[in-house]
Parts: structure tokens; sequence; C-alpha cells
């Protein structure tokens, strides 16, 4: 059953998020899970991961933020960490060198994630110049929040992933028989890669089973794919009632809409990349809310941190002048 | 609201449907009568209008009242059923059972203070182990400190084969797997250095029991011991995990008689086809030919040959290739089992290490000089017992039976009949009380290049038996 089912998160660590962690609105919540999770896809394509490796990564992230605060470390770190972690532990380990360099060239203005369109002009590539002491500095953090995450984790990696069961289940409902289907198995494969990024977490509230069918719904009423599915209600063949479909359809459709109000809301969110620590602190200012830091590890490890994410951020500035 | 139904079991789903519908039909039932009442003050308020007009159609009104409320009466029961009938065909999951997958959650590690150490075991290449008592409950229990390398934890973090131990020890549950509880941190959770796992505690390890008893075990007993460890190595396969260092000293006995298979640093997950694979895995004692010959493509006929091992070694309470080097091993498996022959292992030849092997020439050389001797080294085993030891040793690992095929092995069913559990004979317990002896197997393999055999000359190994003295034509099998 280890293969097919995952530990879920309790009403009490998801009451938690959203009532707590300081003053953090949970709007400022949802752009820093985006954009890391974005940042964690991003990477893992660059380092030529699996998919599967990359989305157990993200679960491990979301898992680890639903028990440790979100601003006690620097959101790339993270991801950076979750991603190392779960690359280790599989067929697919990658150097921390490796991750470094993917990370800060992600990081840096040259990379086009998170923001609105792609500078004509060739990327600089002293831009995302790693210094020997910044990747001495990067590689002590990861392996730091490495083991925070295992230990807040209990040390449990496990993640099953609805991606292969979804498969089946398209194969049982005699959806894989010849190409023209490919076009819905890619699409609910799609489903299930945007549920990663969706903040309502939901690989953390429902099972693998449940995501997958879910999925397959939400494709299958796409009006470019409009496939046909039977009438009665097939969902129950696996295990999983209408209500808990209804609602994860809703989520996974509704993150697209999501991330459209968090672009109207939030000022610096899709515009400068990567989203930092410190861009949440410039909002908190613009907001006219005050930032609680919900840390709870040393502050002058936080201090020295903060200090050269500043120093990065100037000279960044000075090479694009 | 998703929620609600996830954590409730489906007969408090069941009743609570049932109780929300009948809310419903209540609500519904009011909201009818409602209706019905609005309509009846409507139709009056009419009538009144009327009356004041034409007083003389006082009785027909009052007639047609009547008329009116009796058939409100009528029209209630079956405006009930209409609107409910579809409701009861959309919502059809209340004689359906779905299937509940219950995994639990997690929450951050516990502090290894909550154990109280009582003594040490073994302090071995993996590390530390002690027994102790979990101060909460008094259960005793057996504490292994993962073993981390400072100047590994800085550059790569914490290894990967602890790591990879607890996540499958973490999803494992079978009787014959020793069972991890939980993994706890020293009392600094700001660096997590120090990891524990927290395992069941089991008195013994076959090794010293091998080494201590003064009699073999009687072949009842060995049945025993197989049949389990079969049972857990099934159970391990079965479940896409290869162990890689299956071998007597991580093999635990309780005083119950259960054996537990443990040590799962060397373990992983495999999947079909085979990801590419390290070749540096079980200790040299243990390892397979196919291993030994440099394949890179490996899957779980390696454990099936560390079974073999293992039999050989508990009917003989001698480790049985215990080679010096990798050459010295692959020399006493040919010894054993024979030389390998393009017929026997299709495709030898073509492991990267099987180019620099000189074998003697199997035309020159009788069948038999070259053949097992496996029949011979083991004779106080059955035919079928030997046959199954044979199976496990074959050079070509495609032909050795898997944990499931030995689990139905004829020897099994064969009188003596295995031994049951609870009969089995109890030992003085080293782990319990005493500090355990330093084993002499060797360890694993670390990480590192695999060494190659280079050129290597096996043509003389067989050289001395032609000489063995032999009779004409007959031979007695050498005991």
């Amino acid at each position: 059953m280890a293969h097919m089912t995952n530990p879920l998160a309790t009403v009490d660590q998801l009451y938690r998020r959203t009532s707590s962690y300081g003053a953090l609105p949970s709007d400022l919540q949802d752009a820093i899970f985006f954009a890391t999770q974005s940042l964690t896809q991003a990477a893992g394509l660059l380092l030529r991961l699996p998919q599967s490796v990359t989305a157990q990564a993200s679960v491990v992230l979301t898992r680890y933020w639903l028990e440790d605060s979100l601003l006690a470390n620097e959101f790339s770190d993270v991801s950076a960490a979750s991603l190392f972690l779960v690359a280790k532990l599989g067929a697919h380990p990658c150097r921390p060198r490796d991750v470094c360099n993917v990370y800060a060239y992600l990081l840096s203005p040259a990379s086009p994630l998170l923001r609105p369109k792609l500078s004509p002009s060739e990327p600089d590539p002293s831009s995302y110049y790693l210094s020997e002491s910044a990747y001495a500095a990067f590689q002590a953090r990861i392996m730091r929040l490495e083991a925070r995450i295992l230990y807040t984790l209990s040390f449990d990696t496990h993640v099953a992933l609805p991606h292969s069961l979804a498969v089946t289940y398209l194969q049982a409902l005699d959806f894989c028989g010849d190409s023209s289907r490919a076009k819905i198995t890619r699409r609910v494969i799609a489903y299930l890669n945007s549920a990663l990024l969706s903040p309502q977490m939901l690989y953390l509230t429902h099972q693998p089973n449940a995501l997958a069918v879910a999925a397959i719904y939400s494709a299958a009423r796409d009006p470019e794919i409009s496939a046909k599915m039977p009438e009665c209600p097939w969902w129950e063949v696996f295990d999983v009632d209408r209500e808990e479909l209804g609602f994860l359809v809703v989520g996974m459709r509704s993150l697209e809409g999501l991330v459209r109000k968090l672009q109207e809301d939030f000022n610096g969110f899709n515009k400068n990349g990567m989203i930092t620590r410190d861009d949440i602190n410039t909002e908190m200012i613009r907001r006219g809310l005050k930032i609680t830091n919900g840390t709870n590890t040393g502050t002058g490890d936080m201090d020295e941190e903060e200090l050269m994410m500043r120093s990065l951020d100037a000279r960044a500035e000075r090479m694009d002048e | 609201m998703a929620s609600k139904s996830r954590w409730a079991n489906t007969e408090e789903d069941a009743a609570l449907d049932a109780k929300l519908k009948k809310e419903k039909e209540e609500k519904k039932r009011l909201k009818a009568e409602k209706a019905a009442k609005a309509e009846q003050e409507r139709q009056r308020a009419a009538a009144e209008a009327a009356r004041q007009r034409e007083s003389q159609a006082q009785q027909q009104q009052q007639q047609q009242q009547q008329q009116q409320g009796e058939e409100a009466q009528n029209d209630r029961p079956p405006a009930k059923r209409r609107k409910i009938t579809p409701e009861r065909e959309d919502g059809g999951t209340e004689n359906t059972k779905l299937l509940r997958f219950e995994a639990g959650g997690w929450a951050p590690s516990r502090s290894v203070e909550n154990y109280d150490k009582l003594n040490d075991i073994e302090e071995g290449a993996y590390g530390w182990v002690a027994r102790a008592k979990e101060i909460g409950t008094g259960k005793v229990v057996a504490l292994k400190r993962l073993k981390i390398d400072n100047t590994e934890l800085s550059q790569t973090g914490l290894p990967e084969t602890g790591l990879r131990e607890i996540q499958i020890l973490k999803d494992c549950s079978h009787k014959n797997i020793v069972g991890l509880q939980e993994v706890v941190v020293g009392e600094d959770t700001s660096r997590i250095e120090n990891i524990f796992l927290v395992l069941e505690f089991v008195e013994h390890d076959l090794k010293s029991i091998l080494e201590d008893m003064p009699e073999p075990f009687l072949a009842s007993e060995v049945k025993t011991l197989l049949l389990q460890l079969a049972g857990g190595v099934a159970y391990l396969h079965e479940n896409w995990i290869l162990h890689r260092d299956l071998k007597t000293s991580n093999l635990l006995l309780n005083n119950r008689g259960q054996l537990k298979i443990a040590d799962f640093g060397m373990a992983r997950y495999v999947g079909d086809p085979p990801p590419k694979l390290t070749q540096l895995v079980v200790t040299l004692w243990y390892r397979a030919p196919e291993l030994l010959l440099g394949t890179k493509t490996y899957g779980a006929p390696i454990d099936m040959w560390s079974v073999g091992c293992i039999f050989g070694e508990i009917l003989t309470r001698e480790p049985l290739l215990p080679g010096k080097n990798e050459v010295d091993t692959l020399t006493r498996i040919f010894e054993l089992c024979g030389i390998p022959t393009d017929e026997s292992w299709p495709g030898f030849r073509r492991l990267p290490n099987a180019r620099s092997l000189r074998l003697p020439p199997s035309k020159n050389v009788s069948a038999s000089s070259t053949g097992s001797i496996i029949r011979a080294k083991f004779p106080l085993l059955t035919a079928a017992g030997s046959a199954l030891l044979s199976g496990l040793l074959s050079l070509n690992p495609d032909t050795r039976p898997t944990a499931k095929e030995m689990l139905q092995h004829e020897y099994f069913r064969q009188d003596p009949k295995p031994k049951h559990e609870a009969m089995f004979p109890t030992f003085p317990s080293k782990a319990g009380q005493e500090r355990r002896r330093r084993h002499d197997t060797p360890n694993a393999p670390g990480r590192g290049q695999a060494a190659a055999l280079g050129a290597v000359d096996f043509s003389g190994i067989f050289a001395g038996r032609e000489k063995e003295e032999r009779g004409g034509g007959f031979s007695l099998r050498m005991v």
C-alpha cells in the first residue's frame, strides 16, 4: 500500500498555517508558495531530473512548510534543499555544485523565471557567476536545511505520486488505445503537475487516487478535449466520492485565477523574478503592515544570510546598469 | 467540508448523510406547508375581496376553500416524492463501499532524551548500537546511531545510505524484518547532527549464535530459519527493495525463534527495468558472481545468492565462501559451483571483468571435474535440500529461484518438517547484558571505485582435482 498512499496533513496543521505564522496575510503566503514551487520545477528541469523527483521534492517542501515557519529561511534555499534531498535519496542524485549553479542562475536577472518577458539582449553570464565563498555559504545553508527538513518530517520522505495511477486509470477507462488519446493523457499529467504549484496543497490533503481521478475528470471536461466519459459515477470505481472529486476539480481549476489575482494585489509578484524575504518585507511595509518575524532560529545566523543576499542583490543591480 | 468525510469512517458517513437527508426533507416539508398556507392566505384574501363584491357567493366560496385545502393536503405527498427522487439517483454513494487509505501524518522527530540507555551492544562499521528503555512506556529498544562523517556532512549532507535505511524500514512492516519504531534526534534541534534509529530490540544475531553453539542447528531448525529468511526477502522483493547486504551478522534472532532481517544500509528501491546500480554492494563473502564479474545491471538474484551462502553457513557454522579478496572469492565460488560455461550461463563472457578471466579449457576436462561439488560438500542434506542450495548458488542469476519460489520448495515439505518458532531453543543473549564480541566478517564495500579484477588466471584451480585419489571408474563420495 505504501506505493499508493501518502501521509496527509491534519486539520490542526492546516488550521495553524492560516491562523498563525506571524501576521503574514494569506495571499502573500500563496505568492511565496506558488513562486517557490515554480522555482523548484524550473530547477528540476535545468538539473535534468525526472519529473517524479521534482514532484516529490515539491511535496516534501510543502510538508515541511506546514510544520515550520515560512519566513525561517530564504524560500529559494528551502526549494534547493528539498530538491537536493529527494534527488539524493532516489536514483538521480545531483551534486551540490550543480544545484548551486542552477539556483544561482534562476535567481539572477538573466533568468526568465517569474518575469514578464525575456529581455531581447543576450543574458550576461557574469550576473549568475557564483564566487567560491558564495558557493560555500550556499552549500552550508542547504546542508543545514536538509537536516532541518528531515527532522521536521521525522525523516519520512516517502511520497506516492498520482501520475502513474492516472495512467493506469486512463487505461482502465480505455483511454490509452490509440495515439489520438495521447492528448487527454498529456492534459491529465499537466493537471497533476499544476496542482503541485497550487497553494491549496492538494497533495497534502488528498490521496493519489483522488488526485488522479480529479485530473482525469478535469481533462475530460476541458473543451479542447471533451472526451466522452461513462455516464455512471465512474469515480467510485477508483474509491473517490463525488464530494471529494468536486472539491479537487474546483481546486485544480482555480490555480490560474488565483495567480492572476496575485499579480494584481502584490506589486513585486511575477515581475522581478523569484520572491525573496526582502520582497515580502517591502510588500508588508507598502501595505502598512508590521512584519513579525516568525523565525525561531538564531538571529545572528539570519543577519548573516540577509547581508549576503543584500550584497548579491546590490551586485546584480550594478550589473544591470 | 472535504475533510469531514475523509476522517470519518463510512458508517458514520452514511449515518451523517441519512441525518442530513432527513433534515432536508423536513425543511422541504415545512416549506411546502408554508407555500400551501400562503396560497390559502392569498385565496382567502381574494375571496374576501370577492365577498365584498358578491356576498351571495359566500357559500360557494367556502366550498371552494375547503376544496383548496383538500387539494393542498393531497398535493403534499406527491410533491415530496417528485423532489426527492432525482437526488437519490444523484447521490448514489450511500450503498457504495469506497476504500479509504489511511497513512498517518507527520510531525517533528522526538528527542533521544525520551530514552534511557541501558548498555552498549555493538560498535561496528555502521555506528553505535545500544540497548535502551523508553522512559514513558518502559519498552526495551535498540538505539542505533547514524554514523555521520563531519566533512561529508558539510560536503554532501546526511549520508544517503542512512537516510535510505530509515525510509525503507519506515515503509516495511513484516514479521521477519526488524521494526523501526521512530527516529529521534539529539536535544539540540538547531543543528541536526545526532540521529538515532529506535529499533525493536532483538536478543541475538545469527552470526554470534553460530559461532557459539556447540552443535549445529537441527534439520528442522534450519528449515524454520530459512523459511523466515525467504519470507522476509520475498516481502522485500515484492516491494521492490533489494537488501544488498544479506549475511548472518545482519540476521537477528529473538528468544521466540523469530528471525528478523536487519541493517538496510545498503538497501534501496529498484524499478523494472532496474536503474543503474553500483556494483560495490554486498559483503565480499556473500557477493554473487555476477557482481564480482562487474555487471552493471543486477536484481533480486544477488540477494538470493547471499541467501544461498547463508544456507551453507547455517549448516556448517562456518562461512561458505570466505574469500580474502575479489579474486580469491571468485576462485572459491568456481571451486564450489564449477566453472561457468556458455551453456550454464549464457552471456557471462560479456561481463566487464570476465574478459580477463582465463578459465580451464572445458573441452579438455571432463564435466565431472569442473562441475558443482555442492552435493558432496553437504552430505547430510537431502536431495531436495541440496537441489535448493545448488539452485540458490547457480552461477547464472537467471536460474536462481526467487524468494517466492523458494518458499514453495519441496525441501520445506519433506520430513523433518520445519520446527515451530515457539519450540526453538533459546540462547544466552549477549546483546542483553554483555558487550558483544567484534566480528571478523568483512564489511560491505564502501564508496569509491570498484576494483577491477585485472588479468586473473583461473586455469590452475582445478589442476589438482585430476590427481585426486580415485578408484578405477568408481569414486567414493568424500564426506
